[in-house]
């Protein structure tokens, strides 16, 4: 019992306590990461403010007040976050619906699998942004575009996943269906979605990413409002705090992006049916 | 025998990606009984699941059908359930989620309460309410392939079907399974067939087990029916000496299919030697009237049409012939069908020879001859030979071509039939074919055993009788194939192939009755039987016993009824016989022997060469004249049901390895 008082008496206070024990890890790398950042932007003067600088800079009115509206595309990064929320979500439900549905297609006919395999294949590698002319000239309308871009973007991992899990519903329950000589109704109720189900969340998982990655894009180019459209605002602004907002507007996007993903799994999680 | 499901004549052929074919099975025939419980063992890559699917109807066989109660079997069905190697259950449903997805399926037409009773009845078979709500990744394995078994059963199948259904377990679940699998099938009475791999498990729930060579073209080797009466206990069953035979003869059909693995892989892939040319064969033969095919192939030149130089020899003995195959002075002969596993087996006291027997060249065409003496006295049937050998204590001595010959094994079989021990109440005497008639003649013998023209040669000089000829002993017998050796078959299949392919041409031209001229006029040259052709070749057969000659349909049959397959059933009828008269052990590793000398894949080459259809006769048992009924697959329970034999032996008999 002294023992091992003594012992645990021995070590520093704060890294022995072990409920802070799995953030260990996290506490140790984070402020590394900063400080090198720091390091770096000490060498780079002003045009890489560090970690601090940001802070400072962006604090009002960019993280203190996150829904001003101050009309036009003066806005809050809250609210501008939401502006392009809102395109993904236009987007890639499209993407959802569509890709499902055209995903099933393929999976369930041989026929038109192996037909337009081809064309998914050269068209999923194509860059969000190439489809960004060619969706202006058929939309006419900034808005309109970037929902497509989104979707054309979003659409070919769910495809893709859908088609493939569907062919890869084990032997075993086919053969189960074939025996008990299952309804088309039955057998796609009670084995094609619930054998298909994590295929098709792995591919919305991978598609939410995608449409994030490509509406900061598009929002870049062509837009009014929208966290893109910041960014990009705040670099032609090229003011003295224009990098701190920009740097900002980075970790938000990336934190917004984050959430998406986690978000997805979740909902995926709680439908996919237990015991896998 | 009622049949309940019947599998009729099943190939299955797969096609391969790089173009080639894979046969999985070939011509599987089973007719399986009501209620009945089959097991399918055999080595992996058997066949056994692809047979399973075919009777699950997930597969259609490329020929032959399935007849399950009068129809056939083209689509998976619930009257045909499958209990699944991997259980098969859906993991996103209850274990009672499971089966009444089954249920509710496949029995629409009843009540929903009905169903429901249903689901709880097959759970509670299988003592599952404990577990009823889980999911089956939370339950073990063995309640797993419960859960299978009752989703199985609560549709009231007629054949229920399991692929290796305890083989992922541990030893104890399996064994408490076996036992519950085996009341579930017993009260239901549903008719079942299981795959499986374990000796124990098949014994203890089959009522037949049906053993499956080794792919590829896998067919059944064996059938061991296993006849302990049911309800079985597992202990009571082993403590049988009679399960311990059956076990071992399980398990050394799988040891012997394990053996012949591995010297087919062992042997050298399709010999490198390309027909080039003229290639010389050297065959001896005896002369006697089924050496017809050969004559004929020889002098119509279908030796020739497929380039194959072939020197016949004419040779004195059986003995003659076997000395010259040792020492390679001939390639192969026409040779008395015991004589190839004589050879390979080393009966007659010298080293084995293994030999190859692609094809049988005739059927019949012996007979049985006394001397006229013994007609004079009315001796005219077995029954008086028995009567007249009992009154005058007599030891007849009677003659044949060879102790291991067919003429001799037919003569000890018909003897022995009516009670005359062919090894102590007659004197059998060996000799060559060409002293047998003069022997006769001059009382040295009292009747001999032989092929037609000996019997027709001595019957025409006025000194024998015919008591009885092969078509009253065992029609369609065996009489002549052509034997190779194994060295000279695995060095050269390819001239085996157009060897027989000659001679199965051959054969049908001397059984169309149109070419009787012809054929006597071949035969008739002086290097075949000379003179003798016309007696030997006589339409009509003189028995000498004073009544008119009357016509033998099929006395010689060299084509008709696949007369010419190298049938390994025949081959177990013959080792029954050596073994009977004490010639040698019954071989435990039989099949291994059978199906080295009998090469069935070289008759189906030829057969294909020639284009005549590939049929081959089922393997069914057969029966002599006596109706004694022959199973091959239980050549021991034969043997021991036979009066008259010497002390029977069982033994593994050496077999050289395959080269």
């Amino acid at each position: 019992m002294t023992a091992t008082l003594r012992r645990r008496s021995r070590r520093p206070a704060l890294l022995g306590n072990p409920a802070l024990k799995p953030y260990l890890p996290y506490l140790v790398c984070i402020p590394t990461f900063l400080v090198i950042w720091q390091i770096f932007s000490g060498l780079l003067g002003s045009r890489l403010p560090g970690p601090f600088q940001v802070i400072i800079e962006t604090w009002t009115p960019y993280i203190s007040q996150p829904f001003y509206d101050d009309g036009g595309t003066s806005k809050g990064l809250g609210l501008q976050i939401l502006i392009s929320l809102k395109r993904v979500a236009l987007g890639y439900s499209l993407a959802a619906v569509v890709g499902i549905l055209v995903g099933g297609l393929l999976g369930m006919s041989r026929f038109l699998g192996k037909g337009l395999d081809p064309v998914i294949q050269v068209l999923r590698t194509v860059p969000p942004l190439a489809w960004l002319p060619i969706s202006l000239t058929v939309f006419e309308q900034a808005d309109s575009a970037a929902i497509f871009v989104i979707f054309i973007t979003a659409i070919w991992p769910i495809i893709i996943n859908t088609a493939v899990g569907i062919n890869q519903i084990p032997e075993d329950y086919t053969n189960v269906s074939r025996v008990l000589k299952l309804s088309k109704r039955d057998y796609i109720v009670n084995i094609l979605i619930p054998a298909t189900v994590p295929y098709v969340f792995t591919g919305l998982r991978i598609a939410v990413g995608l449409a994030w990655l490509a509406i900061v894009a598009a929002e870049m180019l062509k837009a009014d409002g929208g966290i893109g459209f910041f960014i990009w605002d705040a670099y032609n602004a090229g003011g003295d705090t224009s990098t701190s907002q920009i740097i900002l507007a980075i970790i938000y996007v990336g934190m917004v992006g984050l959430g998406l993903d986690r978000f997805v799994a979740w909902i995926g999680r709680q439908v996919s049916p237990t015991g896998r | 025998m009622s049949t309940f499901l019947s599998i009729d004549h099943v190939h299955q052929v797969f096609d391969l990606p790089g173009g080639g074919q894979y046969i999985a099975l070939k011509d599987v025939s089973l007719d399986i009984r009501p209620g009945e419980f089959i097991s399918l063992i055999g080595h992996s890559g058997c066949g056994k699941s692809t047979l399973l699917n075919l009777l699950a109807g997930l597969a259609q066989p490329t020929s032959g059908g399935i007849i399950l109660e009068g129809r056939q079997v083209t689509e998976p069905g619930p009257d045909r359930m499958v209990v699944f190697q991997n259980y098969s259950l859906l993991p996103w449903r209850t274990v009672r989620q499971n089966i009444a997805l089954a249920v509710d399926a496949v029995m629409k037409q009843i009540p929903k309460a009905k169903r429901r009773a249903i689901i709880e009845d097959s759970i509670d078979l299988v003592g599952l309410r404990a577990a009823v709500d889980k999911f089956p990744h939370e339950i073990s394995g063995g309640m797993k392939q419960r859960v299978a078994i009752a989703r199985g059963l609560a549709l009231r199948p007629k054949l229920l079907l399991l692929d290796e259904p305890f083989g992922a377990l541990d030893a104890l679940t399996r064994g408490n399974l076996q036992e519950q699998l085996m009341r579930i099938c017993q009260e239901s009475g549903v008719t079942a067939v299981m795959v499986t791999h374990d000796v124990d498990e098949a014994l203890l729930l089959s009522d037949r087990v049906v053993m499956l060579t080794n792919g590829p073209a896998a067919e059944i080797g064996q059938i061991l029916e296993v006849d302990f009466p049911r309800p079985r206990q597992r202990l009571a069953m082993m403590e049988s000496p009679h399960y311990y035979d059956l076990r071992n003869e399980l398990i050394n059909f799988l040891q012997q299919q394990r053996r012949a693995r591995r010297s087919r892989a062992k042997a050298p892939a399709a010999a490198p030697v390309v027909a080039q040319g003229t290639r010389t064969v050297s065959l001896g033969y005896l002369p006697g009237n089924d050496c017809a095919p050969l004559a004929i192939a020889q002098e119509l030149g279908y030796f020739r049409d497929a380039d194959l130089e072939v020197s016949l020899k004419r040779c004195y003995s059986w003995d003659e012939i076997e000395q010259d195959l040792r020492v390679g002075r001939l390639d192969g002969a026409l040779m008395m069908a015991t004589q190839p596993l004589a050879l390979t087996l080393g009966l007659n006291g010298e080293r084995p020879l293994p030999m190859t027997v692609p094809m049988t060249v005739s059927r019949n065409g012996g007979a049985i001859a006394f001397a006229r003496r013994y007609l004079d006295q009315g001796i005219r049937s077995l029954t008086d030979l028995k009567a007249y050998q009992e009154a005058s204590g007599q030891i007849l001595r009677l003659g044949v071509p060879d102790t291991l010959s067919i003429p001799a094994l037919l003569l000890r079989y018909w003897l022995a039939s009516a009670g005359i021990d062919p090894s102590h109440d007659v004197e059998l005497v060996a000799m060559s074919p060409y002293d047998l008639v003069d022997a006769l003649a001059h009382g040295m013998l009292d009747g001999f055993a032989a092929g037609e023209m000996r019997v027709a040669l001595a019957v025409q000089a006025g000194q024998a009788y015919v008591m009885a000829t092969d078509l009253d002993i065992w029609p369609g017998h065996p009489e002549k194939v052509l034997g190779l050796p194994e060295d000279f078959v695995n060095a050269n299949p390819a001239t085996v192939a157009d060897l027989s392919a000659a001679l199965l041409r051959a054969g049908e031209f001397c059984d169309d009755p149109r070419n009787r001229e012809a054929i006597i006029a071949i035969l008739g040259r002086p290097e075949y039987l000379g003179e003798a052709a016309g007696a030997a070749l006589q339409r009509y057969f003189d028995f000498g016993t004073g009544e008119a000659p009357s016509q033998l349909l099929r006395f010689n049959q060299f084509h008709v009824d696949q007369a010419n397959y190298p049938n390994p059933l025949e081959g177990t009828w013959l080792l029954t016989q050596l073994c009977r008269w004490g010639f040698t052990p019954l071989p435990k590793n039989r099949q291994e022997l059978l199906a080295r000398v009998y090469r069935r894949d070289l008759y189906e080459q030829a057969i294909a060469q020639v284009g005549f259809p590939p049929l081959a006769p089922g393997r069914r048992g057969f029966r002599l004249f006596d109706r004694v009924e022959f199973n091959p697959d239980q050549p021991l329970d034969y043997l021991q049901s036979l009066a008259i034999k010497a002390p029977i032996q069982v033994a593994a008999v050496p077999l050289t390895p395959a080269a």
